[in-house]
C-alpha cells in the first residue's frame, strides 16, 4: 500500500511558471482527481509523478521513496495516456507484453499474467490484432490492459475517457470505479470533465492556474466549496455568484442582495462581526425556487427547458439567478415570481480573496477565525 | 455535353504535355535500341526498325562501365547507410531533448543545407590530399555528407516531430530507457521516414558529379557519372547508342525506385523538401 | 537541472555529437578554410602559396570577368526559375485535375528531377546534335527553320538551350510542392466560392492561388538558390562557352581552381559567389523560421 506526496513542488517551463507551490497527500489506495480547466496544471503535476517532466523544486515521494530523480521506469507506475499511446507496430498481445519484457519479467510467466488482465478487461479475442483495427473502446481498454499487468503502485490516468463518445464513458466510469474497488491500488486521475471527478473519486484536487485551491472529497466539494474558483467550476448549471451584503443588527443578521434583505438564521450569526459586510454570494441553481405566498420578487429573464428540468434566469433587482425548475414549469418571460432561498445552503466568500467565509456547523472553529 | 468535351481536351492537352516531358527519356531508350547505322539515317525513324541489345553487351564487356556501375552501388551505399545512421540519432536529439543551443544547432543544419558544394570542394580537396584520401571511394563518402547529412538530419527530423510523444512516454513509464525507447517505438514508428529518407540520400549519392570530378581521378574508383562523362570525352567517334545504353542502365536504380517505391519519394518531399 | 534531466541531455549531446563532427569537419571547417585562402595566391598542382591579402578581391571586383559572370548567372538563374514555376505550377494544376491514368503521368513527369543530371545531359546533347539530333529534325520538318541550328555552340542559343534543359530536369521539384499543396485545399473553399458566384477562373485568382502563397514563396526561394549554385547542368552542357557566355560563378570557381590552378582566386570567388547568395539564403531561413513558430 502506497501514498503520494507532493511537498513544495514547483515546476517552470523557462521563465513561465506552471505550479509555483503544490502540497498534495494521497493516502494509500484512494482515487484522487485532479479536476481543473485546461492549463491549470493538472496534467502537468501528473507527468511530474510519473517523472515524464522534472520539478524544479521540491520533493514527491512515492510510498517511501523520494522520487525525484528515478527514472520514469523506474517508480513501479503504471500511466494510461490520453491519446492510449499504443505501440501501432505491435499486437495488443505485444503491446500488453511490453512492460512485462522491460521489466526483467521472466518469459515463462508472459502468458499467465496476459491471460489474468485478457480476462478481466475482455480482451481475449483482440489479442492478435493490431492498434488500429480496434475501436476507441476497445483501445482504451488495452491501454488499461499495459497498465494493469505489471502489478505497479500507482496507477495514473491522463484523461482516459476523454476521446470516447458519452454512452461510453459512462459505461467506462463504472468499469474503472469497479476496478479501482477490486485492485484497491491507488491511483491519481486527471479530468476536466467534474462529473468523471465526482462519480469516480474518493477525493478531488481541484486545480486553477497552478495552484491547488481545494482537495476533499466530492461531496464536500460541491457542498462547501473552498472558493469562488471551486464554486463556480462545480456544478452544472453553475452557481450563481452575485455581490450581496451581511448586515449586522443588534444580534440579528440580515443577507442584502439585489435590493432585497433575507433574515439569516441564528446559526448563521457571526460572533463579533463587522456591522456591514461586503461579500460575494453563491447559491447553487437547486436552492433557489419559487416560493409560495408573498416574498421578494424576481423576474423571469430566460427560460431553458430540457426535458425533465427548465433552467430559468431570474433578474432580482439586478443580480441574475439560475433556478432549476421543473419540466413543465409554466413562466412567462417578464413575469415577476415570488422566490424563496435554502437559507441554510448559501455559500459567503470574501468579495476580496474570493475565499469562503461560510460558519459551517460541522466547523465552529474555522467560523470564528474566518468571520473576523 | 460541354463538360464531357471539356474533359476531352483536358486530356489531350495535359497527355501531350506529358508525352514532350517524357520524350528525351524515351528517345533515350529507342536510341539505345537501335543499331548504329540507323542512327544516321534522315530522316530519322522515331521506332526502331531492328531492335538491338548490342550496345548494352559492349557496355558491360568492352568498357569499364560494370566497374564504375560497382563504385557508384558500394558508394551510394554506404553513403546512405552512413548518413542514415548519423541522421537518425541526430535527429532524434534535435527532436526529444533540451538542452542549450539545440535550436540553433537545427538552423545552422538548415544552412549547410543550402550552401554550395563548390565553396566546400576546395579545401575539401586540400583535405583529402593532406590525409591520403584522394581518388579513393571512402574521400568521395566522406564529401557526400556535406550535402546529405543535412538533408537527411533535415528530412527525419520532420518525420521523428511527427511521431506522438506519448509513445516514447508510454514506453518510458513501462520501463524502458531513452535508447530503449528510440529502439523500440521510435525507429519502428519513423521507419516509412527512414526508408523515404535512405531513398533521397542514395539517389542524390548515385547522382553526384562535381565532388567525383574533382576528388577522383583514377578509373579505379570512378563512379558512374564521370565514368560515363569520361567515356564521352575520351571516345574519337562518339558513339551515341552505347552512350544512349549507359544513360539507361544508369537510370536503372531510379525506375526501379520509381517503379516500386515512389510514395516514399513524395512523402519525403511533403516532409522536409518544401516544408521546411 | 535536476540529475535526471542532466542525464537526459548529456544523452542528447551524445546522440547529436556524430553529427556535429561530421559537418564541423566537412563543413565548419572547409568553410572557414575556403575564407582563409581567399587571402592566398595559390597554385594547385605545388599547393605553394603566399599571403597576398585583399588582393584577389581587388582583381575580382575590378575584373570585366566577374561581372559578367555574375549576369550570366543571373540570367541563367531568372531564366530557367520562370519557365520552372510557371510550367511547374501549370503541370500540377493539370495533373491535380481528374486526367486518365494520372498517377502514370505523375510517375513521368517526376521522373527527370530524379535522373542524374549526367543522364539528362548527355540525352539532351544527343537531341541537339546539330546533324543527327532530332530536334532539328523535327523543327525542319516543321518549317520552323531551314537549316540546322547549333544549339550549344553559339549565343543566344546555348543560353536558351541551357535555360530549357534546367527547366526541364527541375520543373518537377514545383509541381510536386505545388500539387501536394493543391491537395490539401479544402473542398468547401471551392463550394463557397461557387456558391458566391465565382466562375472558374476567379476560383482560381481567389481560392487556388492564395492558398499557393506559402508553398510558392518557400519553392521560390529554394530555387533560386539551387539554381544559382547549379554547377553540374551547365558545366556538362556546354562547359561555360561559347567565349564563356554561360559561363556562371559556380564553373569560374572550378575553372579557376582546377582549370587555371589558381586555388586561392578560387576561393575568392567562391566567398564572393556566397556572399551574393547570403541574401537568399537568409531570407529562406527568415521564412521558414517564421513559420515553424506559430
Amino acid at each position: 500500500m502506497v501514498n503520494v506526496i507532493f511537498n513544495k513542488v514547483q515546476k517552470a517551463f523557462g521563465s513561465v511558471v506552471a505550479i509555483p507551490d503544490l502540497n498534495l497527500e494521497i493516502g494509500s489506495g484512494e482515487f484522487v482527481s485532479l479536476l481543473g480547466p485546461s492549463g491549470c496544471g493538472k496534467t502537468t503535476t501528473l507527468r511530474m509523478l510519473a517523472g515524464l517532466e522534472q520539478p524544479t523544486g521540491g520533493e514527491i515521494r512515492i510510498g517511501e521513496r523520494a522520487v525525484n530523480n528515478v527514472a520514469p521506469g523506474e517508480r513501479d507506475i503504471a500511466m494510461v495516456f490520453q491519446s492510449y499511446a499504443l505501440y501501432p507496430h505491435m499486437t495488443v498481445g505485444q503491446n500488453i507484453a511490453y512492460p512485462l519484457k522491460k521489466r526483467g519479467v521472466p518469459k515463462s510467466e508472459h502468458p499467465a499474467r496476459i491471460k489474468a488482465v485478457a480476462d478481466l478487461l475482455q480482451l481475449g479475442p483482440l489479442l492478435e490484432r493490431r492498434p488500429k483495427q480496434l475501436s476507441g473502446g476497445q483501445q482504451q481498454r488495452v491501454a488499461l490492459g499495459r497498465a494493469l499487468v505489471r502489478d505497479p503502485k500507482v496507477f495514473l490516468l491522463d484523461e482516459p475517457l476523454s476521446n470516447l463518445d458519452a454512452k461510453l464513458r459512462a459505461h467506462m466510469r463504472t468499469e474503472l470505479i469497479e476496478l479501482h474497488r477490486r485492485l484497491g491500488k491507488t491511483m491519481v486521475y486527471v479530468t476536466h470533465d467534474q462529473l468523471e471527478a465526482m462519480t469516480m473519486s474518493t477525493r478531488i484536487a481541484v486545480m486553477h492556474q497552478g495552484h491547488l485551491q481545494q482537495f476533499a472529497t466530492p461531496s464536500e466539494i460541491y457542498n462547501r466549496p473552498a472558493n469562488t474558483f471551486v464554486a463556480s467550476f462545480i456544478g452544472t448549471p453553475s452557481m450563481t455568484l452575485v455581490e450581496a451584503e451581511i448586515e449586522m443588527a443588534e444580534g440579528a443578521a440580515f443577507l442584502l442582495v439585489g435590493g432585497q434583505r433575507f433574515p439569516l438564521p441564528p446559526s448563521l450569526v457571526m460572533a463579533d462581526s463587522r456591522h456591514r459586510r461586503p461579500i460575494t454570494l453563491g447559491v447553487r441553481p437547486e436552492d433557489i425556487s419559487i416560493a409560495s405566498g408573498e416574498a421578494a420578487r424576481a423576474s423571469v429573464k430566460l427560460v431553458e427547458p430540457t426535458g425533465h428540468e427548465s433552467i430559468v434566469t431570474l433578474d432580482l433587482g439586478g443580480a441574475h439567478f439560475v433556478m432549476r425548475a421543473a419540466g413543465d414549469v409554466a413562466l412567462r418571460l417578464g413575469e415577476a415570481v415570488p422566490i424563496a432561498l435554502r437559507i441554510d445552503r448559501l455559500h459567503f466568500f470574501d468579495r476580496e480573496s474570493g475565499q469562503r467565509i461560510n460558519t459551517d456547523a460541522e466547523r465552529p472553529a474555522e467560523f470564528r477565525s474566518i468571520a473576523r | 455535353m460541354t463538360s464531357r468535351l471539356s474533359t476531352v481536351i483536358l486530356n489531350i492537352v495535359t497527355w501531350t504535355l506529358v508525352a514532350v516531358i517524357a520524350f528525351p527519356l524515351v528517345w533515350m531508350v529507342l536510341t539505345s535500341l537501335k543499331p548504329q547505322s540507323e542512327l544516321f539515317t534522315i530522316p530519322p525513324g522515331f521506332l526502331p526498325r531492328e531492335v538491338t541489345f548490342e550496345h548494352y553487351r559492349i557496355l558491360l564487356t568492352d568498357t569499364p562501365f560494370l566497374r564504375y556501375f560497382v563504385n557508384s552501388a558500394i558508394l551510394a551505399t554506404s553513403t546512405t547507410l552512413l548518413v542514415v545512421t548519423v541522421g537518425a540519432l541526430g535527429a532524434y536529439s534535435l527532436v526529444r531533448f533540451r538542452y542549450r543551443g539545440r535550436e540553433t544547432l537545427a538552423g545552422l543544419v538548415l544552412f549547410t543545407y543550402l550552401l554550395p558544394s563548390v565553396v566546400l570542394i576546395i579545401p575539401l580537396y586540400l583535405m583529402m590530399v593532406k590525409i591520403g584520401l584522394s581518388n579513393t571511394l571512402a574521400s568521395l563518402v566522406i564529401a557526400y555528407t556535406t550535402f546529405s547529412l543535412p538533408y537527411a538530419l533535415w528530412l527525419l527530423r520532420s518525420f521523428m516531430a511527427g511521431i506522438p510523444e506519448d509513445l516514447e512516454s508510454a514506453a518510458l513509464v513501462d520501463g524502458a530507457s531513452r535508447m530503449g525507447a528510440f529502439f523500440d517505438v521510435i525507429l519502428p514508428q519513423a521507419l516509412p521516414g527512414i526508408i523515404s529518407t535512405a531513398l533521397f540520400t542514395f539517389i542524390l549519392a548515385w547522382n553526384e558529379y562535381l565532388y567525383a570530378l574533382v576528388l577522383v581521378n583514377s578509373d579505379q574508383s570512378r563512379p558512374l557519372t564521370t565514368g560515363v562523362m569520361n567515356m564521352l570525352i575520351t571516345a574519337f567517334n562518339i558513339d551515341w547508342s552505347l552512350l544512349m545504353a549507359a544513360s539507361v542502365m544508369m537510370s536503372i536504380p531510379l525506375i526501379i525506385i520509381f517503379a516500386f517505391l515512389q510514395s516514399y519519394l513524395t512523402r519525403g518531399f511533403g516532409a522536409g523538401g518544401v516544408k521546411g | 537541472m535536476t540529475p535526471l534531466e542532466r542525464r537526459y541531455a548529456l544523452l542528447g549531446l551524445a546522440l547529436i555529437a556524430p553529427t556535429v563532427l561530421i559537418l564541423t569537419a566537412v563543413i565548419v571547417y572547409p568553410l572557414l578554410s575556403a575564407i582563409y585562402l581567399s587571402f592566398f595566391s595559390i597554385y594547385t598542382p605545388t599547393l605553394a602559396g603566399k599571403a597576398v591579402g585583399l588582393e584577389n578581391y581587388r582583381t575580382i571586383l575590378s575584373s570585366a570577368y566577374f561581372w559578367h559572370a555574375l549576369w550570366t548567372t543571373f540570367v541563367w538563374t531568372a531564366g530557367t526559375l520562370v519557365l520552372q514555376i510557371g510550367f511547374g505550377v501549370g503541370m500540377a494544376l493539370l495533373l491535380n485535375q481528374n486526367i486518365l491514368f494520372r498517377s502514370l503521368a505523375r510517375s513521368l513527369v517526376l521522373f527527370p528531377y530524379f535522373i542524374s543530371t549526367v543522364v539528362a545531359v548527355l540525352v539532351w546533347r544527343w537531341l541537339f546534335n546539330d546533324l543527327y539530333g532530332i530536334l532539328n529534325h523535327l523543327l525542319i520538318a516543321a518549317g520552323v527553320i531551314d537549316m540546322p541550328v547549333d544549339w550549344l555552340g553559339s549565343m543566344p542559343n546555348a543560353m536558351v538551350s541551357v535555360i530549357t534543359v534546367g527547366a526541364w530536369k527541375f520543373f518537377p521539384f514545383v509541381v510536386i510542392a505545388v500539387l501536394a499543396r493543391l491537395q490539401t485545399i479544402p473542398e468547401h473553399l471551392y463550394e463557397a466560392a461557387r456558391i458566391d458566384g465565382a466562375g472558374t477562373f476567379s476560383r482560381f485568382t481567389d481560392v487556388t492561388l492564395p492558398q499557393l502563397r506559402d508553398v510558392l514563396s518557400i519553392v521560390i526561394l529554394l530555387r533560386i538558390i539551387w539554381d544559382f549554385k547549379e554547377f553540374d547542368l551547365i558545366y556538362l552542357l556546354t562547359g561555360g562557352g561559347p567565349m564563356d557566355n554561360t559561363r556562371t560563378l559556380p564553373l569560374i570557381v572550378y575553372q579557376q581552381a582546377f582549370g587555371l590552378n589558381q586555388m586561392g582566386m578560387a576561393a575568392a570567388y567562391a566567398v564572393a559567389m556566397m556572399v551574393v547568395m547570403l541574401v537568399f539564403m537568409l531570407a529562406y531561413l527568415a521564412y521558414s523560421r517564421d513559420r515553424s513558430t506559430p
